[in-house]
């Protein structure tokens, strides 16, 4: 007798005519699903043309580690990055399996070949079941984080409808179905294996763990033989048509985020929202930024469907927690219904087109309601916390621009956005008196358009100009002149630097500002910029470069952090308060500077806590983006003032540490509103410092 | 229907304003201006009109500094044609002068309305609209708040003091004195400004009427002067009235 060879029959017992349909059915759903994904790649191709195919092979192999570590899955989430990479993995290898089977039945064995037979069956067996078992895993976890878990963020409820006025049932089938057809595939896999080892009895049944141990379970039952063979048929069958189903199904649901997120974590550009954008001249021609659904960009149309509505940023978004009408999450979803609805290629669980006329109906104003796009503090916490790299914040600006050329703004943005234009701050003061803040000085800070210095100091508006914050610039001025830095600044020659003018979405304004500023700044002698304010700090280090900046640019503690490193700075005496420190937005999250200040606070002495939300996780105080210019009446608890409240959780403080001009009028505000005076107090670092140095 | 909409420029009252050595005028060499706010109502309201019933905008200005920016942000608004009034005007610019050299512009343009600024800040008594209406021959109503135009004709609501509103029927072409449009005007983006700096053309016209004279003439021109200070007088208020008594009859008024 021949030594039995390790091995199994892909269509066991199967007479040829089942073996046809078997080829009949999946040669349907392989169209089905190629079908679905030419549709959508179609859709893309609506969209405006957008350069993002610079080193590709780079971006490929970033999009790849990122995918398969779950990286950004794992961040701020670990249960769930645990859970999705069981999934993942499982879903790999099986799939790896199944393609391995097709090569080996369909392609070698016509040739006279065979692969899985042997050793590298009895291997390949093992790993598949081990693999299966770790995917039923992940889908259990999952089933129970959406069941019985239900964190916030998976809650699809809206911030911006009544109830009634929006229906997510769809999205919920599709979760369910999602789930329930990989759980369904997995389990009557493993079920046809502990059919076929209870009927064949082979030696090697050990190689397939589960299937071994489901093929014992089974012998309980004492079936006969032929009552096995009909259920290892029935099992197969519905497991085949259940794969063919989930091929097809994925380009229509949200099983293709497989596709689109691995797309669109390869596309993204790492410089959003750091970096916006200009206004390009077929724009302007038409009116600048985004009515129609193809006014975006294929990148931006491909960011709609890559939303796994994980609702990360609906939970991370200042707005949304402050009981504005803006979610990230549900942005993203409104404009990808809208875009379906549109393009006409619409998910099988859709959702209702909430009473647009997609003929009619304009993006920027209809579609995403103008109250909605003004909430936006662009603090990027939606971006930064995104799985799957979608940059909400650029759609968000370029429907703001929308906005803007269409005079759709609150009156006091109008204001200030005039005062700019006019006098080139937002408080409608005369460009003379910029500079007016030094006159509370004992000393003269040069003027660097008239005298070289090492350091040009881009003080900003709120610095130069805000009653309360004057006295920290003088500080600041104080502070350079003991250490002996050799700084200067530009008086009147300095305008607003634009950065929120740019967010709020008033491009032609920014370009007159940098314009402006450019002017001055080619003309001024200095090697370095340093700035106060991380809004400044982040314009002019990332977006002035593209009009002609050259010099580096730094923020205040970043420089003082250095001098500390290098023993010029050292304080005589040490400083007993108990503080916490808040990351600025647009130093700790867009320019990730989280070390500077906490260097400082370490060599002041301070004893000093972390509240939860830190570093480049930090929570916004409500003013980016222009929303310090807007009127927030219709705020349920300021951003600010549920920051506050956050530093106080953390026990007995005296200070709450701040280095942006904006944070301090913020703050200083926020704990008054929230009747919080007399328990913790509003410092800038400089404050700190200089009574550490006297 | 063809509207016409003369703006002018202001001083900026932002800015520090300085008398300048004559002592009958301000110091203009470093004065910023701007659009008087008034007439930016009086545009507004016309695009509003426009958007109603369908017209134009004509935005008009006498030559100045900073004038073509001024036309063209009311180009980038809406404003479908610009006029400069050039001509040797006499200075300083009286109402009379400018509603006599706008009035001589626009005699013989085709228009049913000309919506201006009731007043401006230099220009407290509101005389260039009445007296634009009166050179032109045409009807006039002013501190006008809202404007309806139905057959041939202007409904239009005009504010008296202690909140009385009147309502009035005008016969076109009229001249009416804007107080306030129907809503803040609008905001001009500084992309449209621009792109209307390169598309839109500035027609010239010459003012025929450059004469002065019509208003009385300025001897000193002042800063508000410091009186001698107030007294504050305490107490309830029979003592107030008593201490009141007391101080008029030491005057010798009572």
């Amino acid at each position: 007798m021949p030594e039995l060879i390790p091995t199994r029959e892909i269509f066991r017992h199967f007479p040829t005519w089942a073996q046809l349909l078997f080829y009949a059915i999946a040669f349907g759903g392989t169209l089905i699903f190629f079908y679905g994904v030419y549709s959508r790649i179609q859709k893309y191709r609506q969209g405006r043309p957008e350069n993002r195919f610079d080193n590709l092979p780079g971006r490929f192999v970033q999009a790849l580690t990122t995918v398969l570590r779950n990286k950004t899955i794992y961040r701020g989430d670990p249960f769930a990055g645990f859970a999705h990479s069981l999934i993942l993995w499982g879903f790999i290898v099986l799939f790896i399996g199944t393609v391995i089977v097709f090569i080996d039945h369909d392609i070698l064995r016509l040739l006279g070949y065979r692969l899985l037979q042997g050793t590298f069956y009895l291997w390949f067996s093992l790993i598949l079941d081990i693999f299966g078992v770790l995917f039923l895993v992940g889908l259990v976890l999952m089933w129970f984080r959406r069941t019985l878990v239900m964190p916030f963020k998976l809650d699809y409820s809206r911030v911006d409808r009544k109830e009634e006025e929006y229906d997510r049932r769809g999205y919920a089938t599709d979760d369910a179905v999602f789930l329930g057809l990989l759980f369904f595939i997995g389990v009557s896999g493993f079920l046809i294996e502990g059919f076929r080892i209870y009927a064949d009895q082979p030696e090697w049944a050990r190689w397939s763990p589960v299937g071994w141990l489901t093929a014992e379970f089974l012998s309980f039952m004492r079936l006969s033989p032929a009552t096995i063979n009909f259920w290892h048929a029935t099992t197969w069958w519905t497991h085949a048509v259940a794969v063919m189903i989930f091929l097809a199904y994925i380009p229509f649901s949200k099983a293709m985020h497989m596709f689109t997120d691995f797309a669109n974590l390869m596309f993204r550009d790492e410089n959003v929202p750091r970096r916006l954008p200009g206004i390009t001249e077929a724009q302007m021609k038409e009116g600048m930024g985004y009515k129609k659904i193809t006014d975006f960009t294929w990148k931006e149309l491909l960011d709609l469907d890559a939303c796994t509505k994980c609702g990360r940023c609906h939970e991370a978004c200042p707005a949304r927690s402050a009981g504005q009408p803006l979610s990230p999450r549900d942005l993203i979803l409104d404009l990808r219904t809208f875009a379906d609805a549109t393009f006409g290629t619409s998910e099988w669980f859709t959702q209702k087109v909430n009473g647009w006329d997609t003929r009619t109906a304009v993006v920027a104003g209809d579609v995403i309601k103008a109250e909605t796009l003004w909430s936006c503090t662009t603090c990027m916490a939606c971006v930064e916390s995104c799985p799957v790299g979608i940059e909400h914040l650029l759609h968000i600006v370029q429907m703001r621009r929308t906005l803007v050329d269409e005079g759709n703004m609150d009156d006091s943005l109008q204001e200030a956005l005039m005062n700019i234009g006019d006098y080139g701050n937002s408080f409608g003061q005369p460009e003379r008196a910029r500079g007016k803040w030094t006159q509370g000085l004992d000393f003269k800070i040069k003027d660097a358009r008239k005298e070289e210095v090492e350091y040009l100091w881009f003080v900003g508006d709120y610095a130069s100009f805000d009653p309360r914050i004057q006295e920290n610039s003088r500080t600041v001025a104080r502070i350079f002149n003991k250490l002996g830095i050799d700084f200067g600044i530009l008086y009147d020659g300095e305008k607003n630097a634009g950065n929120d003018v740019r967010r709020v979405g008033e491009e032609g304004l920014y370009e007159m500002l940098v314009e402006d500023n450019m002017a001055v700044l080619q003309k001024a002698r200095f090697k370095k910029i340093v700035t106060t304010d991380p809004h400044s700090y982040n314009t002019l280090k990332n977006e002035y470069p593209e009009f002609g900046l050259e010099a580096p640019v730094f923020h205040y503690t970043q420089v003082l952090a250095q001098l500390i490193d290098e023993g010029k700075l050292r304080f005589n005496k040490k400083l007993n308060y108990k503080v916490t420190y808040h990351d600025p937005c647009y130093l700790g999250r867009y320019n990730r500077e989280t070390e500077a200040p906490r260097k400082i606070l370490q060599a002041l002495g301070v004893e000093f806590k972390e509240m939860p939300r830190c570093g480049t996780n930090t929570f916004c105080c409500g003013a980016g983006g222009g929303r310090i210019w807007m009127d927030d009446s219709n705020i349920q608890e300021r951003p600010s003032e549920q920051r506050i409240r956050e530093a106080l959780a953390l026990g007995e403080l005296d200070y709450f540490v701040v280095a942006c001009p904006k944070d301090y009028a913020m703050y200083s505000d926020a704990v008054k509103t929230s009747g919080n005076e007399g328990k913790i107090e509003v410092k800038d670092i400089i404050q700190l410092v200089e009574e550490a140095l006297s | 229907m063809n509207i016409i909409v003369p703006l002018r420029q202001v001083p900026d009252l932002v800015e520090d304003l300085e008398i300048d050595a004559s002592g009958k005028d301000l110091d203009r060499e470093w004065l910023k201006y701007k659009i008087n706010e008034f007439d930016d109502h009086a545009l507004e309201e016309a695009l509003l009109l426009k958007e109603d019933v369908g017209g134009t905008v004509t935005a008009m200005a006498l030559d100045g500094d900073d004038v073509d920016k001024l036309l063209f942000t009311a180009a980038a608004k809406g404003a479908d044609k610009l006029i400069k009034v050039t001509g040797d005007f006499p200075q300083p610019l009286s109402s009379h002068a400018i509603a006599r050299a706008l009035a001589s512009a626009i005699q013989g343009m085709d228009y049913q309305l000309i919506l201006i600024g009731v007043q401006a800040v230099d220009e407290l008594d509101g005389q260039v609209g009445v007296l634009l209406a009166h050179y032109l021959g045409v009807p006039h109503v002013s501190v006008v708040t809202g404007v309806q135009v139905t057959n041939g004709k202007a409904v239009v609501h005009k504010e008296y003091a202690g909140g009385v509103m009147g309502e009035f029927e005008v016969t076109l072409p009229a001249v009416l004195g804007i107080q306030a449009a129907r809503q803040t005007p609008r905001y001009a983006p500084v992309s449209r400004v621009r792109m209307a700096m390169r598309k839109s053309t500035i027609e010239e016209v010459s003012a025929s009427d450059t004469a002065a004279g019509g208003t009385p003439e300025i001897r000193k021109l002042f800063k508000p002067e410091k009186g001698a200070g107030a007294q504050m007088l305490d107490g309830s208020p029979e003592e107030v009235a008593e201490k009141i008594v007391s101080i008029l009859k030491e005057k010798g008024i009572v």
